[in-house]
C-alpha cells in the first residue's frame, strides 16, 4: 500500500528516489521535487499510475527508462510496508516536504535492505565508484577486468566515449564555419532589387564536408578479449558521426553499420552475435582488407576519409598481400589508422609477420587495450576532412 | 511587457483518466503511460520529452493535445542546419525598405524612425516567438525531431525553455505572457544533451501490444472488419520481430490497413500480403527478407 497521508507518502517518495539514486538512476534534487509534485498530483488516487508517474519524471533515457520498473520493483519489495516505522519526530515534519532531501539522509535508516548496493553518495547521481577507483579501471588492460568490475567499466566508457565524441563533433563544426572574403557579385546582385542598397552581404564560404570514418573491427579468436570494448567504441563514434560505417572481419566482411544505427548498443549487441562473422575464428587481415576494398573502395574510400583498423595483426594469412592491399588502401585515403590492443602490453614488439610487413604503410599505430588509449585517439580523429 | 508570465491553466483536466477520455474522443488511442507523462506535463508546466521509433504517433499527441485544449499547434520541425533566422524571429527587410523610402520625406528624427523600422511591425515571427507572444491563452508547441537539429539549437532551446523570454537586440525582450505546453520529440538518431533531458519529462514510446494497436485501427478505420484488422495487427506483430532495419510503425499498419480496406480484401492472404508488402516496408532489403521468411509462416505463425 501507498501511504495516505501526504508526509508519509512525501518520504516515502524521497526514499524511493534515493533508492534509485543509488541504482543509476539520475534521480538528483530537481527530480526529487519533482517526482513529489508529480505524485501529489496524479499518484493519490490511482494505484497504477504512480510508478508511471514517477517514471515520467526521474528517467531521462531509454536506458534509464528500461531499468526503471526493477529499480522499481526492487523497492517495493525491499519496502514491502513502504512506510516507515518510526513515527516522525515534529523536528522533522516539514511542510510539504520541498526541503526535504538532505535532511532525510541522516535522520532515518533507508528502508533499502537487501539488495547488497552500499549507501551512494548524496548528491550528484551516478558516481557509485570512488574517483581513484575509476582511474584505475581507465587503465586497466580489458583483458584483465575482473569480473565485478565489468559493468562500472561499461558504463564509465559509454560516458566518456560519448563526450569524446560530442567533443570531436563540435571541433568538425567550428573549423567547418569558416567565413570567407565578400562575395560582391553576388551582394550587389541582391541589392538590385532593394534599389541598389546593399542590405544584404554575401561571403564566400570554403564548404568542407566532415571527414568520413571508416572502422574496420578484427573480431577472430586472439582478439576475443577487446572485441566487446571495441565495438562499443565503434558505437559511440558511429552515434555521434554522421558518416562512419563500421565492418566487422575475421574470415569474412559484415557490414554492421545498419545495426549499429538502428539499435540501441544492448540490441545491437545482441543482434550482432548472431550475425556470422566468424567470431572467434582465424584471421585473413589481407583477404578481408582486399575483399573490403573490392566492394567498398569506390564508394567509401577519398582522401577525406579515415580508416581506422582494429587488429591484434595474428595473420593467418600471406604477409605480402596483406602489404599489397594496405598499400592500395593507404593510397585512398587520408589517414590510415592501425590500433592495436597488443601495443599495450610491455615487451611488446611487432614482429608478428603480419604487424611487421603492415608497419610502412600505417600513418598510426597506436595501443588499444584499454579506456585510456581509446580515448587518447581522439586528436587522431579531430580531422577536418579537407586537405 | 511587465506581465508576469502565466502558466498553463490545462482547465478540465483534473485527471489522468479525463486525459485518456480526452484523448479518446479525438480519435487518439493512448496508454496510461503516456497519459500520465502528458498529464503531467502540462499540470507540472514542463515540456514532454517523447523518444520513440518512426511512425508510432509522436507528432500526433501534439496535435491531440492542442485539439483536447481547444488551444492553437505551433509546430517547429527541426533539420540539420535549423538557424535563429528560420526558427525564431528574422526582420522583414523588404518592408523595412519600403517603410524608409515612404518616411524619406517626413519630418520626423532619426531616432524615431529607427524605432519604428525595429518595431513589432516588421517582426517576422517564426514558431518560437510565436509560441510566447500569445496574447489570449498557451499554444501548444511542437519542437518536432529536435535530435536533428544540432547542439548549438539545443542550447538555445534549453535557455527559451527555462525562461520563457527572447532578446532582439534591436527591440528588447519579449516576454511570455501564456506559458506554451511543449512537446519535443525524437526519434534518437542523436543523444540529446543531459540538461535538456533532465528538464523534460520523459516518455519512451513503444510498438503499440496487440489489443492496443487493433484498438487503433478501429478507431482510425471503422470500415475496416473485425476479422481483417485483426489478421493484419497480428500479422505486424510477427514482423515486427524479425531483424529488420526499420520495423513497420502504426503509421505503417494504418496505411496498410487502409490499403487491403481499398482493395476490398475480406481477410488476409499471400496473395493480398505480397501485393500490398510495398506499405509495410519501404526498404528493399526489408522486403526482401519479410519475403524469404515466407509470407505463409509469417501469416500462420500469427494466427
Amino acid at each position: 500500500m501507498i501511504p495516505e497521508e501526504p508526509e508519509r507518502m512525501n518520504r516515502w517518495v524521497v526514499e524511493f528516489c534515493r533508492f534509485a539514486r543509488a541504482h543509476g538512476l539520475s534521480a538528483g534534487v530537481k527530480e526529487t521535487l519533482d517526482s513529489l509534485a508529480a505524485v501529489r498530483l496524479a499518484g493519490m488516487s490511482e494505484r497504477n499510475t504512480l510508478p508511471l508517474a514517477l517514471r515520467a519524471v526521474v528517467c531521462s533515457s531509454k536506458d534509464e527508462w528500461d531499468r526503471f520498473d526493477d529499480i522499481f520493483r526492487a523497492f517495493w519489495n525491499a519496502a514491502d510496508v513502504p512506510a516507515p516505522k518510526a513515527p516522525p519526530t515534529r523536528q522533522e515534519r516539514r511542510s510539504r516536504g520541498a526541503t526535504g532531501e538532505q535532511r532525510a539522509g541522516g535522520a532515518e535508516r533507508p528502508i533499502v535492505t537487501g539488495t547488497g548496493s552500499g549507501r551512494a553518495e548524496e548528491e550528484g547521481g551516478r558516481a557509485i565508484t570512488g574517483a581513484s577507483a575509476l582511474e584505475r579501471l581507465r587503465k586497466t588492460d580489458f583483458s584483465l577486468v575482473p569480473q565485478q568490475d565489468a559493468e562500472a567499466l561499461e558504463r564509465l566508457s559509454l560516458r566518456l566515449f560519448r563526450r569524446m565524441a560530442l567533443r570531436l563533433s563540435r571541433r568538425l563544426r567550428i573549423a567547418n564555419t569558416g567565413v570567407g572574403p565578400l562575395d560582391l557579385r553576388r551582394t550587389i546582385r541582391r541589392g538590385i532589387p532593394r534599389g541598389g542598397e546593399l542590405i544584404e552581404l554575401k561571403y564566400r564560404v570554403r564548404k568542407r564536408k566532415p571527414g568520413r570514418l571508416v572502422i574496420l573491427l578484427d573480431v577472430s579468436g586472439s582478439m576475443n578479449p577487446y572485441s566487446l570494448f571495441l565495438l562499443r567504441f565503434a558505437y559511440a563514434l558511429q552515434k555521434h558521426f554522421q558518416r562512419v560505417r563500421t565492418f566487422l572481419f575475421s574470415t569474412q566482411l559484415v557490414d554492421i553499420t545498419p545495426t549499429l544505427k538502428t539499435s540501441s548498443l544492448a540490441e545491437a549487441l545482441v543482434a550482432l552475435s548472431r550475425e556470422d562473422a566468424g567470431w572467434a575464428g582465424g584471421t585473413k587481415i589481407g583477404e578481408s582488407l582486399g575483399e573490403f576494398l573490392r566492394l567498398y573502395e569506390r564508394k567509401l574510400l577519398s582522401r577525406d576519409t579515415l580508416l581506422m583498423i582494429l587488429s591484434d595483426g595474428w595473420d593467418t594469412g600471406e604477409p605480402e598481400v596483406l602489404a599489397a592491399e594496405l598499400a592500395a588502401a593507404n593510397r585512398r585515403v587520408g589517414k590510415l589508422i592501425w590500433l592495436n590492443p597488443l601495443l599495450g602490453l610491455e615487451g611488446y614488439e611487432p614482429i608478428t609477420r603480419g604487424m611487421s610487413a603492415a608497419l610502412p604503410f600505417i600513418d598510426v599505430f597506436a595501443p588499444a587495450h584499454n579506456l585510456e588509449s581509446l580515448l587518447a585517439l581522439e586528436r587522431h580523429l579531430a580531422f577536418g576532412g579537407a586537405r | 511587457m511587465t506581465h508576469s508570465p502565466k502558466l498553463p491553466r490545462a482547465d478540465g483536466i483534473p485527471d489522468v483518466d479525463t486525459l485518456i477520455r480526452r484523448f479518446e474522443e479525438k480519435g487518439y488511442v493512448t496508454d496510461r503511460a503516456l497519459a500520465t507523462a502528458i498529464f503531467l506535463g502540462i499540470r507540472l508546466g514542463k515540456p514532454v520529452l517523447i523518444e520513440g521509433h518512426a511512425g508510432l504517433g509522436k507528432t500526433e499527441v501534439a496535435k491531440v493535445l492542442a485539439a483536447v485544449l481547444n488551444t492553437r499547434l505551433i509546430r517547429l520541425q527541426c533539420y540539420e542546419g535549423l538557424d535563429v533566422n528560420s526558427a525564431v524571429y528574422e526582420w522583414n527587410y523588404q518592408k523595412q525598405l519600403l517603410a524608409i523610402k515612404i518616411e524619406e520625406g517626413t519630418g520626423d528624427s532619426i531616432e524615431e524612425k529607427e524605432k519604428h523600422i525595429f518595431s513589432r511591425e516588421f517582426l517576422l515571427e517564426r514558431p518560437l516567438l510565436q509560441s510566447i507572444s500569445a496574447e489570449d491563452a498557451s499554444p501548444v508547441l511542437l519542437v518536432d525531431e529536435i535530435d536533428r537539429a544540432d547542439e548549438a539549437f539545443e542550447a538555445f532551446l534549453l535557455e527559451l525553455l527555462s525562461d520563457f523570454q527572447i532578446s532582439v537586440p534591436e527591440m528588447g525582450t519579449i516576454r511570455a505572457r501564456h506559458i506554451p505546453y511543449v512537446i519535443l520529440t525524437s526519434n534518437r538518431t542523436r543523444e540529446l544533451g543531459d540538461a535538456l533531458k533532465r528538464r523534460c519529462i520523459y516518455h519512451w514510446i513503444d510498438y503499440p501490444s496487440l489489443e492496443k494497436e487493433l484498438q487503433i485501427v478501429r478507431a482510425r478505420l471503422p470500415e475496416i472488419e473485425e476479422r481483417l484488422g485483426r489478421e493484419i495487427v497480428e500479422y505486424v506483430h510477427a514482423v515486427r520481430e524479425l531483424p529488420l532495419a526499420k520495423p513497420p510503425g502504426v503509421a505503417e499498419t494504418l496505411d496498410w490497413a487502409a490499403a487491403l480496406g481499398a482493395l476490398s480484401k475480406a481477410h488476409l492472404d499471400a496473395e493480398a500480403a505480397e501485393q500490398t508488402l510495398s506499405c509495410l516496408s519501404k526498404s528493399k532489403e526489408d522486403v526482401t527478407k519479410i519475403k524469404t521468411h515466407g509470407i505463409e509462416n509469417l501469416l500462420s505463425t500469427s494466427s
